[in-house]
């Protein structure tokens, strides 16, 4: 029965993590846009310096009217929003945030795939939502979302294992058990591709053709309203939950830092979360959209070569230091 | 050109992270009253004791925004045996700022100083029909008028003012002219247009003032009757009638 | 161990732990009675895929399969194998797949035409086929039990070493048939022909171009059609160029020769 216990606690806090996490990144970039734009941003939900705007936000999506079209695939219309989020809780439960066993939902064996499959699968999400809308801006949404997938995908996974190759291994804990701090610079190519091709996963600006609304509204979520609109917007700040943490881990050292080893490794790697989930709003605020030629390319001509220049170069310092 | 690629993006995020740390440029409207320059076009006052309804501004208005009626009225003569005057006694003086566009016509052409800028900007209603702000309503604005500001230091005088000494030291060559000048400038416009004239030539502007009083006393002809008139004011708006 | 796994051998654990001696087909443990479950909804979700008439809810009846497939990986302890299926399979070759139908053809609703007329034949390969995959797989495991509580035996260390130590020739093998389907993309996919000098990165046939370059000044209509068809005579008769150029000499050389004479008309 224990053991049932401590699987229920660890899910239950996973959950919490997976509830909370995305409206605080939410809100960060409300506040933090405004203020890269000269603005304040939210003032008001809540009182103090509208702390409360995404909660409010939420309540407004749960009362608004869920409207399915009338020419749209009904139920893939409905499950879409839940393909495109539970990925996401899946993949949180498999990013260990502080050293040993107890810091982490569940160790998984093979959890760098564990990770990049999921967060594959989210996709779909989109892609069911883009088709079953009957709705041409969202097929061409979805359609941008299957070639930005197919395109960074790949950079991902090839970076992803640089770092596993540097470690030996492909569990995540077992990665972060094998860090040392000359990592930083020595996979710091492929943690830059990492981070890019996760955005662009993630349809974040500049990489959010998708949905740019000023060529097809937004994308494959044109058509939704209310409570599964909100899905997919937690999704996507999920998402950006997920990959930061996922860079953090894999590159940045997750909980190594130069003092408080033990018992404060959780602050570290909520540290480096935090400031990854910074840059991603950094990015957003600070950059056009790019045109979906230049993403193709980008992916292609760039990030593919460098992924590869960086497996090279881990597997030469890998033989030579052994 | 660029000599280090990527350098143009990273002036970009220096850009925002630099836009981050200064201060924003909200107003935080509702909460804190914005801080208005002078000269602000907020609303036009109405200062009546001015007007002679000359219909100048009502005839330059762009929009045809401002409704004027009068009427005549026959002032006995001062002394016996002289003239009868007539003068024009304002019934209604009405602005619709539905229609005005705050191009300030009005206010550049009237010649006795009976129009004022003031800044208040915060009177939107629900009705279309409270925009046509009546006499009473303009004559309150006249309150909000602020004093015009200061000149800059070595400045011309404004004609206004020059005139009004030589007129005054022609008339009274024996006061001394100094006292005009502080008058003058008196910061508040609801009264001064007047004073100017008034501190010179009290023997002038008494009888008028007894005059006004009088019309306000006697029944004035009932709203409506205007041909030119276009805007019907509604029968529980004739308060001013 | 993941969380399926170790809901199943929660499961596994109420009724017996002793799964490897004392297995039998009458004594089924948590984790054979999930596999067996788990097998029967893939086998369902297989056979939607084949038959449903919707041509993107075939995609995504796929998905289930394959996650199904996955998922019977991991209640074999092949946790490295599931999230290779689930990473390539359900997250690129589906994509694909959707992001194929999409661009091609993907009504909301049945497709009548989706059918094909040789539907028993498909039927008769497809079972002769599963037929020899479990007679192979039978004939070769007999009853041979995977230990599942023993140290996992699909894990990525272990697969890792057989496949690099057992099997390093079948994986070059098939490194080198992914490398000459690669290189097979590659060549398909490029247009340039000997006579022509296009930047393949464009995507543009140069003859669709071309004609638009010399412009009105220069054009006589007599010359137009003939150099344009001087240059669509360059190109081999195998090429793919010719069928995007046509059209586009269609599109782009057909007005041009009434064009100047309105001009030349207009002058005098």
């Amino acid at each position: 029965m224990n053991d049932v216990l401590d699987v229920t606690l660890r899910l239950l806090i996973v959950f919490v993590v997976f509830l909370a996490f995305p409206l605080v990144v939410g809100q960060t970039e409300h506040k933090v846009m405004a203020h890269m734009q000269g603005r304040l941003g939210p003032m008001y939900a809540g009182g103090f310096h509208g702390w409360a705007q995404l909660v409010a936000d939420g309540v407004k999506f749960a009362q608004k009217e869920d409207v399915v079209p009338a020419g749209a695939d009904r139920r893939i219309f409905q499950l879409a929003p839940a393909v495109a989020l539970l990925p996401y809780l899946l993949v949180l439960v498999a990013i260990p945030i502080g050293p040993g066993e107890g810091a982490v939902g569940q160790a998984v064996d093979a959890g760098i795939f564990f990770v990049l499959a999921v967060m594959g699968v989210g996709v779909l999400g989109s892609l069911m939502a883009g088709w079953a809308s009957a709705n041409k801006f969202s097929l061409l949404g979805g359609l941008r979302t299957a070639a930005q997938l197919l395109a960074y995908e790949l950079p991902m996974l090839l970076a992803a294992a640089s770092v596993a190759m540097a470690a030996g291994t492909v569990s995540l804990p077992g990665i972060l058990d094998a860090f040392e701090w000359w990592w930083l610079p020595w996979q710091i190519v492929g943690a830059i591709v990492f981070f890019v091709a996760g955005l662009a996963e993630l349809q974040r600006p500049p990489f959010d053709m998708p949905v740019a609304d000023s060529e097809i509204i937004f994308g494959a979520y044109t058509e939704y309203t209310g409570l599964r609109f909100a899905l997919f917007l937690l999704a996507e700040y999920a998402g950006i939950v997920v990959l930061c943490g996922l860079t953090t881990v894999l590159f940045l050292g997750g909980w190594h830092g130069p003092w408080g080893a033990d018992g404060l490794g959780w602050v570290w790697t909520l540290l480096k979360t935090a400031v990854l989930a910074f840059i991603v709003i950094w990015l957003r605020v600070t950059y056009p959209r790019l045109r979906e030629d230049q993403l193709q390319k980008l992916s292609w001509t760039l990030l593919v070569p460098l992924a590869l220049a960086q497996i090279a170069l881990t597997g030469i310092v890998k033989v030579v230091i052994s | 050109m660029a000599p280090v690629p990527g350098s143009g993006l990273a002036k970009g995020l220096a850009v925002t992270l630099r836009t981050m740390t200064k201060k924003t440029v909200t107003e935080q409207y509702p909460d804190v009253q914005p801080d208005l320059p002078p000269r602000t076009r907020g609303v036009i006052g109405l200062f009546e004791e001015n007007c002679t309804v000359c219909m100048l501004c009502a005839r330059e208005c762009p929009d045809w925004c401002i409704y004027i009626d009068s009427h005549k009225e026959t002032i006995p003569a001062a002394t016996p045996g002289g003239r009868e005057r007539s003068r024009n006694v304002l019934d209604r003086f009405a602005i619709d700022f539905s229609l005005c566009m705050y191009c300030g016509i009005c206010i550049e052409v009237c010649p006795f100083d009976a129009l004022f800028w003031s800044p208040e900007f915060e009177y939107a209603e629900t009705d279309i029909r409270d925009l046509t702000h009546e006499r009473d309503k303009l004559r309150e604005w006249m309150w909000t008028v602020p004093a015009p500001p200061a000149l800059d230091p070595g400045a011309e005088e404004p004609k206004e003012l020059t005139t009004a000494r030589r007129t005054a030291e022609k008339l009274t060559p024996h006061t001394e002219p100094q006292t005009t000048g502080p008058q003058a400038t008196e910061p508040r416009p609801a009264k001064p247009q007047v004073t100017d004239a008034q501190a010179t030539r009290p023997e002038v502007t008494e009888p008028h003032a007894t005059e006004q009083a009088r019309a306000a006393e006697q029944p004035t002809r009932p709203l409506g009757d205007s041909k030119q008139q276009t805007d019907q004011p509604r029968p529980d708006r004739e308060g001013d009638a | 161990m993941t969380l399926s796994a170790t809901a199943g051998r929660l499961a596994a654990e109420v009724t017996t732990s002793a799964a490897a001696e004392t297995h039998g087909f009458l004594s089924p443990t948590g984790v054979e009675i999930s596999f067996v479950l788990v097998g029967l909804v893939t086998f369902g979700a297989a056979l939607v895929t084949v038959t449903t008439r919707q041509l993107v809810h075939a995609a995504l009846w796929l998905v289930v399969t394959l996650g199904g497939l996955a998922v019977e990986y991991l209640l074999l302890t092949a946790e490295f194998i599931a999230w290779v299926q689930v990473l390539i399979y359900v997250g690129s070759v589906v994509v694909l797949l959707l992001f194929g139908l999409m661009l091609t053809r993907a009504p909301i609703g049945r497709s009548p035409d989706a059918d094909s007329g040789n539907r028993w034949a498909a039927l008769t390969v497809a079972v002769v086929s599963a037929a020899a995959l479990v007679w192979v797989v039978v004939d070769a495991f007999r009853t041979t039990w995977i230990d599942l509580d023993g140290p996992a035996a699909g894990a990525t260390a272990v697969t890792g070493a057989s496949l690099f130590q057992n099997w390093v020739l079948p994986f070059e093998a098939l490194s080198v048939l992914l490398l000459a389907a690669l290189v097979g993309a590659i060549v398909l996919s490029r247009k340039t022909t000997p006579g022509t000098t296009a930047d393949p990165s464009t995507g543009k046939a140069p003859t669709a171009g071309a004609p638009a370059k010399p412009g009105p000044a220069k054009s006589r209509p007599a010359a137009e059609p003939e150099s344009a068809r001087a240059r669509t005579g360059e190109v081999g008769p195998a090429e793919p160029e010719p069928a995007e150029a046509r059209p586009a000499k269609a599109g782009t050389g057909e007005p041009r020769p009434t064009a100047p004479r309105t001009d030349e008309g207009g002058v005098r």
